[in-house]
């Protein structure tokens, strides 16, 4: 992770804005009802496709790759797991927005640990 | 004859594209361009597509640079840049597939998030391997796709669109680098296995 204030709080906005906005929108789209695994692959698609769409905003303040990559994986990640929620229950609307922010929180700490594994120079044999 | 399309694409992206790409992007990025870019030398440096001057920002003052771009738009966007940089950039037009640099002219090569975007990117690197001298290095800052699930779906996905408006999300410029006949020397990811730095050298 960047360990400059700005973009360590840059990220965290982003993603739990897109985890949350995804969330939100599987509560306007899924209901109690619908089969879980078509859900689940609808907003994730959708989930992806608004994370993306936000990332355009956040990129000019935060940043590209480092921006786009952990903002996609949370819309993914709150639309599959808001979606399969809402079609086993119905949920209110905040819970929706809430829990689709701790996705997005959830998914950026992976993508820090993830980068804190892969940063660094690759080992010659696997080039 | 350059790429007329390839030219175009980026000449429609010259007014906007640091309001894209200036701040966000840029400030993240320039600890890592500081410190590649410091690795310039004193003798001919060829820097691959400028775009609109946002990496002289992170140049070491006092090089002798010559900087080629697709596009006369982008260009003229860098024009302040050029002039502000305490050192020499000889900026031309030119296509890297097409240029008309004698075999072995240059020292070192540099490129900054380029081969994401040049049409024929092994052609391209096979056209810098040649302007290059013996033993000289290439050294590129740049982003590609990941090897990951996840990272490497969403990243196809997203260039369906992306490559559109501007780049691939998902080259593989390693094994591009390689294809075009360089040695790698250095890989360094800087975020996950997508944003990195490559290091490379003709051999002799």
């Amino acid at each position: 992770m960047d360990h400059r204030l700005y973009f360590v709080l840059g990220d965290l906005f982003a993603n739990l804005l897109a985890g949350a906005i995804v969330g939100l929108l599987c509560w306007l789209i899924v209901s109690p009802g619908w089969n879980m695994f078509v859900a689940m692959i609808v907003m994730m698609m959708i989930g992806m496709l608004i994370a993306t769409v936000l990332w355009i905003p956040c990129s000019v303040l935060f940043g590209a790759m480092e921006v786009m990559v952990p903002m996609m994986l949370s819309g993914m990640v709150s639309g599959m797991v808001i979606s399969m929620s809402l079609a086993m229950e119905q949920l209110s609307a905040a819970t929706c927005f809430s829990f689709g922010a701790i996705c997005g929180l959830a998914s950026i700490v992976v993508v820090w640990v993830l980068n804190s594994a892969m940063r660094g120079t690759e080992p010659v044999r696997w080039r | 004859m350059p790429d007329v399309i390839t030219q175009a694409k980026w000449d429609k992206a010259a007014p906007s594209f640091d309001i894209m790409a200036s701040k966000g992007a840029e400030e993240r990025w320039l600890p890592a361009k500081r410190e590649l870019f410091s690795h310039m030398g004193d003798g001919k440096i060829l820097f691959l597509a400028l775009g609109t001057g946002l990496d002289i920002a992170a140049f070491p003052t006092g090089r002798n640079i010559t900087a080629i771009d697709i596009s006369p738009k982008m260009l003229e966007v860098a024009a302040d840049r050029i002039e502000g940089y305490d050192g020499s950039i000889d900026a031309r037009v030119m296509d890297v597939h097409e240029m008309d640099f004698e075999d072995d002219s240059f020292d070192q090569i540099y490129t900054s998030c380029t081969f994401c975007s040049v049409p024929n990117p092994v052609a391209g690197l096979k056209a810098l391997k040649r302007v290059l001298k013996a033993d000289g290095v290439l050294r590129m800052f740049e982003h590609t796709g990941s090897n990951f699930y996840p990272f490497k779906l969403m990243m196809t996905l997203m260039t369906q669109i992306s490559r559109k408006l501007g780049p691939d999300m998902n080259r593989t410029t390693v094994a591009n680098v390689k294809a075009a006949g360089f040695e790698v020397t250095e890989v360094n990811n800087l975020f996950l296995d997508v944003v990195k730095t490559i290091q490379a050298r003709k051999a002799p």
